[in-house]
């Protein structure tokens, strides 16, 4: 079963998926399926970066028929999702790559953007990556996926309604007005355009978000230098996360662009989420009952000592 | 400032008039407010809004050929040219623009033109916002033409907002694919013979063109659609030897208009817009009087339909329809509806047969259109020279046009910034023709060629991958209410990566930065299953 089914208590889309079901659970090195010559390249020898549409995916370029019933309103499950590849090279990470790779990685996100919006279904595209079991990836070999939607979903409909409200009050946008009143405090690591900063309103403990120091609303904006310095960017967040604890960090990384079909540009700043799960070494921050239900966060980090301590780490 | 005379001091209103009642309130929207309503009865030229004139608007604007540029608001006086419906369906010597203006940091502007053609006029140093219903009456209540007020301090921010509302009200659906295509018009004009189009299908292999459009000239007579001239095959052997060749078959008619010497108009007198009770001149073309077809009349209706259906079925795929502006002209019709409204049901028909097809709207009157076509020309026609007095035809008035309505692409239709002169053997010179096609292509419109093309070089060819290249990302023009003719063009994220092209209409110069950020290697495979798999790597 693939269908999308509205849910009119809270306004939103729920997936039902059924295929993802089947998806593996953290297979071993050895048959890992997106190494070269496994499952999903059996006669690849070696590669770059690749991207292919997910073998269990939740949305589909041609998704069964539905029917709705009065209350009880479906539609078809139109989208693509896309796993990314980030090397050939199982025991890599975003904090061991040559920075050239992440540049190259950028750029295949670019182009992935571009490409997804071009399919008339294609509402909205997210860029993500869970890192490790605690954010449930079902693989340690380096890799991202991309969700592209056929409609905006709701957080990021969240996001556009306070940046937009935020816009006609002040007549600017929200994250470029942040960006100067931070005094440092809650700096992690900065360079020419861009900032990796603990936000005042993190709810994660460790949470980092990279805005780019320009306002611009999505990827496609970015010049080859800003490439670089984003490339940087999120090789010294994800290295600095790996040193706090000495572990190898699990987060869920989340690029936010502007819904690219919607006049959101003027007010939509593009940047990256970073949601770590854990609150210390071996404690783990869980999405409980409030969070869930009420979508309101409990902190137990002040962000601005996070930041100091992620400060300090030094890579 | 003043709405329907009154100073806006609260938010719902009503107006009882000898001839009408009408209610409208105020509402908040994005970046400023709009002003909604209903009318009823019989309003004729209804005042909206008054306001002080702003020194300079962006303004004029009816159709696709109406020039838009930045106009003085003091001492401007509205001249109609050669056909006087060309320019606006209501020339007054105080006509300043139809459906909107805009002025720094300003957009005034009504989201649709249903019932009523919206305008402005200057008075004193006042301008006035209008809604002309014509003679229509209405029994019953009819939603007014919104206007929305938006500020903000970048214009083109607020030109590209304004559209996407105009886009909503209208319930715009963009269509999936943007054909690229060749025109026989601008190589040929009227002289096109069959041996031409032969010639030109066994080119046409050799660049990236789906769409392969007959302009005007293979039919006997402006209104006599299913009769070609001595020496073209009949229309569905046109269509079948385009398809053959791999293309898709694309044909030029002007479906509202009948010429004084078709059969059609000898045929059905009364099909046509009439004044005192005799046919009216819509225009003048082809050395002929034209009439405009009555779109209110059944009959008229039903032809039509047929007409697009028998070309749908003939296997025709794109039409470039012409002369729209006839359909809207004022004048007596057989029901009381308002030119506008008979304009729109007349749209209605073709997009309704038709729809399957790409339909690329011209010499249209452009907000009552929009939902209607998938493309629509945003200019006069260019023209194989540069340059022509009181800004006549030529390429440079056509090209500031595309530049300066920019902000209606993907929002509204795809805009059509007219064909390529590529050739060489022009009066355009070099520079000139590569200034068409790299701003056409950084905005991102429909390109389409109209050259002989045996007579493209290696150089020529390469220019039009260049235009392909730099398209596909998101345009603005940063100065679009400057008057210099110079214009800073951005593209976000087009096949090449950021575009940033300056262009001197008047010089002829231009400077293009493309940033290349988005080289990168790709490999694309289907597998057996089905799924897609990209490789990427380093640009070899």
């Amino acid at each position: 079963m693939q269908e999308l089914r509205f849910n009119p208590i809270t306004g939103e889309w729920v997936i039902v998926s059924t295929a993802t079901q089947r998806r593996p659970v953290r297979p071993s090195n050895v048959e890992c399926p997106i190494c070269p010559g496994g499952m999903e390249f059996p006669d690849v020898e070696s590669y770059d970066i690749v991207v292919f549409e997910n073998r269990y995916p939740s949305l589909l370029r041609n998704p069964p028929e539905v029917e709705s019933n009065g209350i009880f309103k479906k539609k078809r499950a139109f989208g693509v999702c896309e796993v990314i590849v980030y090397t050939k090279d199982h025991n890599s990470s975003l904090s061991r790559m040559p920075l050239g790779q992440i540049e190259k990685l950028i750029r295949v996100w670019k182009d992935r953007t571009r490409d997804l919006y071009s399919l008339d279904f294609v509402k909205y595209v997210f860029i993500f990556e869970n890192r490790g079991k605690e954010v449930g990836a079902s693989l340690s070999h380096p890799h991202g996926q991309i969700y592209a939607f056929p409609f905006v979903p709701k957080r990021i409909e969240a996001k556009v309604e306070a940046m937009r409200k935020w816009y006609e009050e002040n007549e600017s946008c929200p994250v470029c007005d942040v960006l100067k009143n931070e005094d440092g405090e809650r700096t992690v690591y900065e360079n020419d355009s861009f900032i990796a900063l603990v936000p005042f309103y993190a709810r994660f403990p460790y949470e980092v978000h990279i805005y780019p120091k320009r306002h611009i609303s999505t990827i496609l904006e970015l010049s080859e230098d800003e490439e670089s310095d984003l490339a940087r960017s999120i090789k010294t967040v994800v290295m600095k996360y790996d040193k706090l604890f000495d572990q190898e960090f699990p987060y869920m990384m989340m690029l936010f662009q502007s819904p690219l079909k919607e006049d959101v540009d003027h007010f939509f700043h593009f940047h990256i989420e970073f949601n770590p799960p854990k609150r210390d070494k071996d404690k783990i921050k869980w999405m409980a009952s409030v969070e869930t239900g009420t979508w309101t966060f409990i902190n137990p980090v002040a962000p601005e000592e996070a930041a100091r301590r992620l400060r300090e780490v030094k890579v | 400032m003043r709405i329907f005379g009154r100073k806006v001091s609260k938010e719902f209103f009503s107006i009882i008039d000898k001839n009408f009642s009408l209610n409208w309130s105020i509402e908040k929207v994005h970046l400023g407010f709009s002003v909604k309503g209903f009318v009823r009865g019989k309003p004729g030229k209804v005042e909206v809004l008054r306001m002080d004139a702003p020194k300079r608007v962006l303004a004029g604007g009816w159709q696709s050929w109406s020039n838009f540029k930045v106009l003085d608001t003091k001492g401007q006086t509205f001249k109609s040219r050669d056909w006087k419906y060309r320019d606006t369906p209501v020339p007054s010597e105080k006509h300043l623009s139809d459906y909107f203006i805009a002025f720094e940091g300003t957009v005034v502007g009504f989201l649709s033109s249903r019932f009523a053609h919206p305008y402005f006029e200057v008075e004193d140093d006042q301008i006035v916002a209008y809604l002309d219903y014509f003679d229509s009456y209405f029994e019953e209540y009819i939603p007014i033409e919104p206007l929305v007020v938006l500020e903000a301090k970048s214009t083109p921010l607020i030109l590209e907002i304004y559209s996407r509302m105009i886009a909503k009200e209208n319930h715009v659906v963009l269509r999936k694919e943007k054909p690229i295509g060749w025109s026989s018009w601008y190589q040929y004009f009227s002289n096109l013979e069959w041996p031409d189009v032969l010639m030109n299908l066994e080119m046409a292999g050799e660049f990236p063109i789906e769409v392969f459009q007959i302009d005007d000239s293979y039919e006997m007579d402006i209104g006599d659609w299913y009769e070609t001239k001595p020496g073209f095959p009949s229309l569905e052997i046109i269509a079948e030897t385009i398809k053959e060749r791999g293309f898709k078959p694309g044909i030029w008619l002007a479906p509202f208009s009948v010429s004084e010497s078709s059969k059609i108009f000898k045929e059905h007198p009364n099909w046509v817009v009439k004044e005192n009770g005799k046919p009216k001149v819509a225009y003048r073309n082809w050395g002929k009087d034209v009439y405009a077809l009555d779109l209110s009349n059944e009959e008229v209706l039903n032809w039509l339909q047929d007409l697009f259906y028998n070309l749908r079925k003939m296997g025709y795929e794109f039409f470039k329809i012409d002369f729209l502006f006839a359909g809207a002209i004022p004048g007596e019709r057989k029901t009381a509806e308002s030119p506008i409204a008979s304009y729109k049901r007349g749209m209605k028909v073709i997009k309704k047969v038709a729809g399957g097809a790409f339909i690329l709207g011209c010499g249209a009157p452009l907000v009552p259109s929009a939902g209607l076509v998938d493309g629509m020309r945003i200019s006069e026609d260019t023209a194989p020279y540069w340059d022509a007095e009181n800004e006549e035809i030529s390429a440079k008035y056509a090209l500031r046009n595309g530049i300066t309505r920019y902000f209606f692409h993907k929002r509204l239709w795809y805009n059509d910034p007219d064909c390529l002169i590529l050739r060489d053997d022009s009066r355009l010179s070099k520079e000139q023709r590569k200034i068409y096609a790299l701003v056409s292509g950084t905005l991102d419109g429909l390109i389409f060629l109209s050259d002989d093309l045996r007579k493209l070089s290696e150089d020529e060819r390469n220019l039009l991958k260049k235009a392909l290249d730099i398209s596909g990302g998101k345009p603005r023009v940063e100065n679009v209410m400057d008057d210099s003719m110079r214009y800073e063009i951005t593209s976000r994220g087009s096949r090449s990566g950021n575009v940033h092209l300056v262009v001197d209409l008047e010089s002829s110069e231009y400077k293009l930065e493309v940033d290349n950020s988005f080289r990168i290697d790709k490999r694309e495979k289907l597998r057996d299953d089905g799924r897609k798999f990209y490789f990427y790597g380093e640009v070899s």
